[in-house]
């Protein structure tokens, strides 16, 4: 255990430290990401959900047969393939930030206390997440969407019921190291309430890998939606989801496979970026980890 | 040996008390359903009697901790009710199911270590050198694809790109291979046929590696950090100071030290690789118990998703349970303090 307190730069050194590859990469990657769920309506060439019935099953337009209008080709009911991955983005970018934000919330407040407090709180929910982990993820997704019913709310909600303990247990863990550091223990002994413990001297040193494992939740959370909406799950026929498309092109694999080639493109790209981003935040946020190349 | 026997038996009796917890969880979040499952199981006609015999012989009636108790006491007898769409006993669908989802699951556990052992210590070999950060990065966007989207680009490169390998079922319906264990590739052996062999074989292949080319980046990265974890250890310097080659040390000592945290990495990650099968198995139209799930939900087959449910978790317990026990098998300060 490391005694000496790391010195925090601040300033340009924050910046400079923050300048890995896989940041900047996954950052610049989730950023347009952004930028295309939020400027859909002027970025896409159709309206995602406008079907073009004398148009059906067109190749991409470098490809013979190909329109213009529809540069990456139109799905069995005509509708412009490159305007649905353009607007399913949003449906991905959405459930990804909405869950990330509930799984953080839930694991990190469960964490923090089973970690600060230990006792009976910290055997009980232990005890939970030892089942959860018995679940696969996919199943038990599956199961709470038969249970809740479908649409976007569920799907984020179930994401986030299963999801958790992947924040409390990490949390946890490092929470039951900070607690018996030196400056924690100072901070008891000044006579600080718990509230002011936790919020100040505890939180602020699991902050660093909140932050790492909302990057990768996003990521998570982005191909739970995308199976959920493949299994004809997730959200209503007129939201456009890359599983969806991947659903509707399958069917049609033997004479429009690229059909399928835009979602999956799609999915890859944006689970990617959040993946970099994580990846790139903890090795740059966590000294420890510096050297390592660690897992957690 | 005592004290394994006792940690093997303790082990026992805790995943008997987490497998009854899970299927009260399974139970409570099946009756949230906001429909009654009796409505799509009755004809319209249906009088008040006939409504509440079925709920009776289904055990829907009474309070959740009733019908719980009624379920629990049928399930510890073997019986998990019937499937409301297939008409048959749960148990007997996934008496026939269940044996092709652990032949796909071994198959691609098998091509899992067959790339990820060389992958590790590749990473390993390339640590602080000019191909590093390229590997690194690629095994990031590998991390990314999750196995039904390899699924997807395996059936597009491989089954109707360049169409060499099958793509539907678990083999092609011309071979009438009987089920004596339910292992497709055991029975063809038992009956001598190599062809069917050959083909059920085949069909394994592309399901099989779309679930471990998403699994392997993370047996990658675990092997990989483990090596170098070892690389520091005394007991690799003696081996090199005894001027043992390079890969000798590797392969001999480091390998086999790193071998227990990847170990209990993939028991821990089993779940993920499990719960994978359940869209490789919608995908590639392949007859275990993902597809099973898959129909049940998609059928509302509520005493037929309760049961898969419960035995994917059984799966997952029972690999955990294995793997642990490898654990103290394998590592000698376990067994000996």
């Amino acid at each position: 255990m490391t005694t000496i307190a790391m010195p925090v730069s601040r300033g340009d050194g924050w910046i400079r430290r923050l300048a890995h590859p896989k940041v900047i990469v996954g950052g610049v990657m989730a950023l347009t990401l952004a930028a295309v769920a939020l400027f859909a309506p002027w970025l896409a060439p159709n309206d995602p959900n406008y079907q073009d019935l004398l148009a059906t099953l067109l190749p991409p337009m470098w490809a013979d047969g190909g329109l213009a209008q529809y540069p990456l080709g139109t799905d069995t009911l005509g509708r412009c393939v490159l305007s649905r991955v353009i607007y399913g983005c949003r449906l991905a970018l959405l459930v990804a930030l909405a869950a990330a934000v509930g799984t953080m919330l839930l694991g990190t407040v469960l964490g923090v206390l089973a970690g600060y407090y230990r006792g009976r709180f910290d055997r009980l929910v232990s005890g939970v997440v030892i089942l959860w982990m018995a679940f696969p993820p996919v199943v038990f997704s599956m199961m709470l969407m038969v249970g809740l019913g479908t649409g976007v709310r569920n799907v984020i909600l179930a994401v986030v019921l299963v999801d958790w303990t992947r924040f409390y247990r990490v949390v946890r863990s490092e929470v039951i190291v900070v607690r018996e550091r030196e400056y924690v223990h100072a901070a008891w002994l000044l006579g600080f309430s718990h509230l002011r413990i936790v919020l100040r001297e505890v939180l602020p040193a699991v902050f660093p890998l909140i932050i790492t494992l909302f990057s990768l939740q996003m990521g998570v959370a982005i191909i739970v939606e995308a199976i959920l909406s493949f299994v004809g799950l997730s959200v209503p026929s007129d939201v456009v989801a890359w599983g969806v498309m991947l659903a509707d092109g399958r069917d049609q694999i033997y004479h429009a496979g690229w059909n399928l080639l835009a979602p999956v493109i799609g999915i890859i790209f944006a689970v990617l970026a959040f993946n970099l981003l994580s990846d790139g935040l903890r090795v740059v946020l966590d000294p420890r980890l510096r050297k390592r190349g660690g897992d957690a | 040996m005592t004290l394994a026997f006792s940690l093997f038996a303790r082990r026992l009796g805790s995943m008997f008390v987490t497998a009854l917890c899970l299927s009260v969880v399974v139970f409570i979040v099946l009756r949230m359903i906001p429909s009654d499952p009796l409505a799509m199981l009755l004809p319209p006609s249906a009088t008040q009697a006939d409504i509440d015999a079925v709920r009776i012989e289904l055990g829907l009636n009474g309070t959740i901790f009733e019908q719980y108790m009624v379920w629990l006491g049928r399930a510890l007898q073997g019986d998990l009710g019937s499937s409301i769409y297939f008409r048959e006993p749960v148990t007997a669908l996934l008496a026939t199911t269940l044996p092709a989802t652990l032949e796909l699951v071994l198959v691609s556990l098998a091509i899992a270590l067959l790339i990820s052992i060389p992958g590790g210590i590749l990473l390993y070999k390339l640590e602080g050198r000019k191909g590093e950060m390229g590997a690194d990065f690629f095994l990031v966007v590998l991390l990314s694809i999750p196995s039904f989207l390899w699924g997807i680009i395996l059936i597009i490169v491989f089954g109707v790109m360049f169409p060499i390998l099958p793509f539907m079922g678990r083999v092609d319906p011309s071979f009438a291979v009987p089920s004596i264990t339910g292992f497709m590739l055991v029975d063809a052996l038992l009956q001598g046929d190599l062809r069917a062999l050959v083909d059920a074989f085949s069909h394994l292949i592309l399901p099989a590696l779309a679930l471990a080319l998403s699994f392997s980046p993370i047996i990658v990265r675990v092997l990989r950090s483990s090596l170098l974890e070892t690389a520091t250890e005394q007991y690799v310097m003696t081996a090199r100071l005894r001027g043992q080659s390079e890969w000798n040390v590797l392969l001999r000592h480091m390998l086999k030290n790193a071998a227990l945290p990847t170990l209990t990495l993939i028991g821990v990650q089993f779940g993920f690789l499990f719960g994978g099968t359940l869209l490789i198995e919608l995908i590639f139209s392949f007859p275990g118990i993902g597809n099973l799930m898959v129909q049940a939900i998609k059928n509302f087959d509520l005493p037929l998703i309760q049961g898969v449910a419960l035995v994917f978790c059984l799966m997952v317990l029972l690999i955990n349970f294995c793997v642990d026990s490898l654990y103290v098998v394998l590592n000698p300060r376990v067994k000996t303090s």
